[in-house]
């Protein structure tokens, strides 16, 4: 809400400067930025009743513990009941209906210059001398009004939900509006004449011409409004303060104070005030416990001292015993209503930043329950160079496509911000390509990047998320060395890098085995297991799925840390070996189309006796060695933990391994 | 035959200047060579009386003997100094990667380490929530307009439940309460959605909530909790305001407010006591128990700490931005 400092000042009856008043707002719960010559104040949705200069008045006042002394002019009117001005109203959506009946208007002139320009500061444009005088009541008490033309009207009204499935009006401004039947309305007997709360139809207008009005002021139920403005595209004045809560008892007032402005700038034959009602709104009264009100502030205030707050507060005793005072609510406070709503209230007033602060408590120490190694993972991959990224999870459907398989459902936005981009990611690459990309282009030629993020699955009800840490590797030209090195990062810099990083964590028993190629893999990719537990994926990204993002060969990973539990990398220690460690190499020539892997398989099953541990440090293919075989160069190492090995006890060991290999895998021997 | 006591300090306090071969043979020469003290002594021996000859001989031997061993076991060294290659050790390393951690990420962990240190349990939650833990146990009733402050992402779904995406971490106070025994100290940090965008709001960003369920918990112990927070995490004495708001699920509500630099009043975070509605939704005995929380915005305090003025770097992928940021 936005109000012109100078209007404000004069209405307040205040000296304070403009900075100084918002100041005083802020401080009161109304955050105020100040614009030129307005404040414009950050009014929260429960305080609707802040939302006029009268509202900011009481505020002001209790603010300094003082009542307002300015009583507005009003010509006082006499309400009528009559079913032939105001027919049924419903109950469900309408507190109460007035209608003032102006007739014989002549010698209309416009509203004083500093009424027009306070309006039109508030953002509001003027329209007509008749229905800015509404929207001026509007700014000065609160109370939304909206201004018929009487010759236009076919009374009576009624207020109600259409009953009709399909109901059109034309509205103020011109655009037809489909009006929907959760919409309050307006009606007379020849249709509707306004959406409650909202807008009137163009129908039944005020114009130059008019001489005759009928000005509504209701109380339409807050939850009916809510929204609906928003359906039809209309926020308005109005409609933010009937959805936010009008004071219900505040109408009759706000129309005397119409009828007393509208003798300032018109003449008029004859007036009368009808109106109609559903219930009657019943006065709160709620209970408060001082003793209850220290425990929870940690304030140790007297009662005295805080009915005094709130009796400037506008909040009246309405009964005490020893313990409790009994509050009565103000009509226009209709956002308090239990026990901590007065304590707010007093606190407000008080001032939060004179409540006594304590020391900071310690909760109970328990076990975290947040288990897994994302903690960890995210330092390692920093340690081995990697960046990390953060992106937006909303992707389009090609690139979803692109990297989930067919039996990964997407998560679909209903209402998505980019309608290119509806759906949740199942995968973090596609940002990881993007990030590439951009980066290249910039002239990066050499990119490690990582994110871990929640990919989302829509299930057979509902929805999954899973966390993914993903990262790529990406060299658009091999590094150059002033010493004249040239580095290459290919699927094994990968493989060792992922191993270190596993097994630097404490996973000593990672199992890694060849997988089938899925997006955004090629056929190059690995499985990451411990036990039965896939934790991960590794391998040579298949460019094809990359959306040209990526241009030359990248490597990529994506890790499961959900699915490794902190506690499994316990290790087992077991006491070392003193004794000096022996190796022995040996060349075999093997099939090609035999895996590095079933050799390791092979001799780590085969029980060697000593052996602790073996290597492959050379393969070989051309000269001397068949066309379709290979030659390895394995390397042996022998210890025993009970005395130094004899070269017959290692001679004996070598010779288990060389029998595996010629009988198992048909590998020959090279001297 | 006077032979002189320090012969084979002297010895050994030049060799540790030799620096090269040359150098090093030419004083082996002085001291073991035809020339050298040694050598002559034992040419003079035979002019000695037996009975004297005997002993100086013995003496000489073990001189000798000492000076050839200190010479061979020198050798090695001057050896190792002739071999050395001398570098351009100013010549730059070979290529590495400086890996970080994202901004985010860092101020995260700044924030959860001092929680963590009062015993603050981490949950990260639900990104895709239902309305009811997102909203409606957080005492937003369909149609309030406070829902209208949150630009709410909704999923399309065929389900009962209406899912979306949430829209601050308050949700994972719900589960908690529900879920966790009291009395509950706990922080959940994670990614939280509202469906706008603009220069100064992104469509994601990162929330960090804390809350306490305890007996006898007040006001005064947020304040002093939230005032400590910030000190530690400037890392210096701060001016902090505490302003009434409104948030559903807390009553009172406040703002808090830090005085930075020349900008003035800057708005830090939301807090307030937790709304009685929100704990007898989750069953809590709201005569025994009470709560507090709190909320902030990870992005705003980052800027705030490294002064970032672009919130929209922090997703941008931009390396030359990130690089500013060490490990």
């Amino acid at each position: 809400m936005k109000i012109q400092y100078s209007y404000l000042k004069n209405f307040l009856n205040t000296n304070l400067s403009q900075k100084k008043l918002s100041d005083v707002f802020t401080q009161v719960g109304f955050e105020c930025e100040i614009e030129g010559n307005l404040i414009e104040f950050d009014i929260t949705p429960n305080r609707g009743d802040a939302l006029s200069l009268r509202g900011l008045e009481r505020e002001f006042y209790a603010y300094q513990s003082k009542k307002p002394s300015q009583k507005l002019e009003t010509s006082l009117l006499k309400l009528i009941q009559d079913k032939k001005i105001i027919n049924e109203i419903d109950g469900s959506g309408c507190g109460n209906y007035h209608l003032m009946l102006v007739k014989g208007l002549q010698k209309i002139k416009n509203l004083d210059s500093k009424k027009r320009t306070f309006i039109e500061s508030a953002g509001i444009p003027l329209i007509n001398p008749l229905v800015d005088l509404g929207n001026y009541v509007m700014l000065e008490l609160g109370a939304p009004m909206h201004v018929f033309d009487l010759a236009k009207l076919a009374l009576p009204i009624n207020v109600q939900f259409p009953q009709e499935k399909h109901n059109s009006v034309t509205v103020i401004g011109g655009d037809i509006k489909d009006v929907q039947s959760s919409s309050l309305t307006i009606q007379d007997q020849s249709g509707i004449q306004a959406i409650a709360g909202i807008i009137g139809s163009e129908a039944s207008s005020v114009s130059s011409s008019t001489s005759s009005i009928a000005v509504e002021a209701a109380f339409f139920r807050p939850e009916v409004i809510v929204n609906q403005a928003r359906k039809y595209g209309l926020a308005t004045d109005a409609s933010h303060r009937f959805e936010r809560g009008v004071d219900p008892e505040l109408q009759q007032l706000a129309l005397e104070r119409y009828l007393f402005l509208l003798g300032q700038i018109a003449e008029h034959d004859s007036v009368e005030l009808y109106y109609s009602y559903s219930i009657k709104t019943k006065k709160k009264n709620i209970k408060f416990d001082i003793a209850r009100f220290n425990k929870f502030s940690g304030l140790s205030l007297k009662a005295s001292k805080a009915i005094l707050i709130l009796k400037n507060l506008g909040f009246k005793v309405h009964a005490r015993s020893e313990k409790n005072v009994t509050f009565k609510i103000p009509s226009h406070r209709f956002d308090i209503s239990i026990e901590e709503d007065l304590y707010e209230e007093l606190l407000r007033s008080y001032g939060y930043d004179n409540i006594p602060t304590s020391k900071p408590k310690a909760g109970p120490i328990t076990n975290n329950k947040q288990n897994h190694a994302l903690g960890n993972l995210r330092l390692g991959l920093v340690h081995s160079g990697f960046k990390e990224l953060m992106h937006m999870p909303f992707v389009s459907r090609d690139s979803f496509h692109q990297l989930n398989s067919n039996n990964w459902k997407p998560a679909e936005l209903h209402n998505p911000i980019n309608e290119n981009e509806p759906l949740l990611r199942g995968s973090l690459f596609k940002s990881l390509f993007a990030a590439v990309n951009s980066n290249v282009k910039k002239g990066h030629t050499s990119i490690k990047v990582f994110e871990a993020g929640n990919v989302f699955k829509k299930e057979k009800s509902g929805f999954t998320q899973s966390l993914h840490l993903s990262g790529i590797v990406y060299h658009h030209e091999p590094q150059q060395t002033w010493s004249q090195k040239e580095l290459t990062y290919n699927f094994f810099s990968l493989k060792a890098e992922i191993s270190k990083l596993l097994q630097t964590l404490g996973m000593q028993n990672i199992e890694l085995q060849k997988a089938s190629s899925l997006a955004p893999f090629n056929e190059n990719v690995l499985d990451i297991f411990i036990g039965k537990q896939k934790i991960g994926v590794m391998g040579e990204i298949d460019l094809s799925v990359t959306e040209k993002l990526v241009k030359k060969q990248a490597h990529g990973f994506v890790i499961y840390p959900e699915k490794i539990s902190l506690s499994s990398v316990n290790p087992k220690i077991v006491k070392t070996s003193k004794f000096p460690l022996s190796t022995r190499d040996i060349n075999i020539v093997i099939d090609k189309s035999i895996s590095y892997e079933e050799v390791e398989s092979l001799i780590s099953q085969g029980t060697i006796k000593h052996l602790v541990s073996f290597s492959l440090i050379n393969t070989f293919e051309g000269k001397d060695i068949p066309k379709g075989y290979v030659s390895m160069t394995l390397r042996f190492t022998f210890q025993s933990n009970t005395k130094s090995l004899l070269e017959s006890e290692i001679n004996s060991s070598m010779q288990t391994i060389l029998k595996l290999l010629e009988k198992r895998l048909n590998a020959k021997i090279r001297s | 035959m006077q032979i002189p006591q320090d012969l084979i300090e002297t010895a050994a306090l030049k060799l540790k200047s030799v620096q090269s071969e040359a150098e090093f043979f030419q004083l082996r020469a002085q001291y073991l060579g035809k020339k050298s003290f040694v050598v002559s002594a034992f040419s003079k021996l035979r002019d000695l009386q037996s009975d004297k000859k005997v002993n100086a001989a013995k003496e000489l031997n073990v001189l000798k003997n000492n000076l050839t061993k200190l010479f061979e076991t020198s050798f090695e060294d001057i050896e190792h100094k002739s071999d050395l290659k001398k570098l351009d050790v100013t010549l730059p390393a070979d290529p590495f990667f400086v890996g970080s951690e994202h901004p985010i990420t860092k101020i995260s962990q700044k924030i959860i380490n001092y929680f963590s240190s009062l015993n603050y349990q981490i949950f990260s939650g639900n990104e895709i929530e239902t309305d009811f833990y997102n909203f409606e146990a957080l005492n937003f009733p369909e149609n309030h307009p406070a829902r209208q402050m949150h630009d709410t992402f909704y999923l399309s779904s065929s389900s009962k439940s209406e899912y979306l995406l949430r829209t601050h971490t308050s949700n994972t106070q719900v589960h908690a309460m529900l879920e966790e025994d009291l009395p509950l100290y706990m922080l959940s940090p994670g990614r939280v959605f509202r469906c706008d965008s603009d220069t100064t709001h992104l469509p994601m960003f990162t929330q960090i909530e804390g809350l306490v369920v305890d007996e006898d918990v007040t006001f005064g112990d947020l304040k002093g909790v939230l005032i400590d927070f910030l000190e530690d995490f400037f890392n210096e004495k701060m001016e902090v305001r505490f302003r009434p708001s409104y948030f559903p699920f807390t009553e009172p509500s406040a703002e808090v407010d830090i005085k930075f630099g020349k900008q003035g009043w800057l708005e830090i975070l939301g807090c307030g006591m937790v709304h009685p509605n929100v704990l007898n939704g989750c069953n809590i005995d709201t005569k025994k128990f009470r709560g507090f929380a709190f909320g902030m915005g990870v992005e705003r305090l980052a800027m705030l700490y490294y002064g970032v003025t672009d919130i929209r770097e922090f997703y941008s992928s931009n390396l030359d931005f990130l690089n500013q940021f060490p490990s």
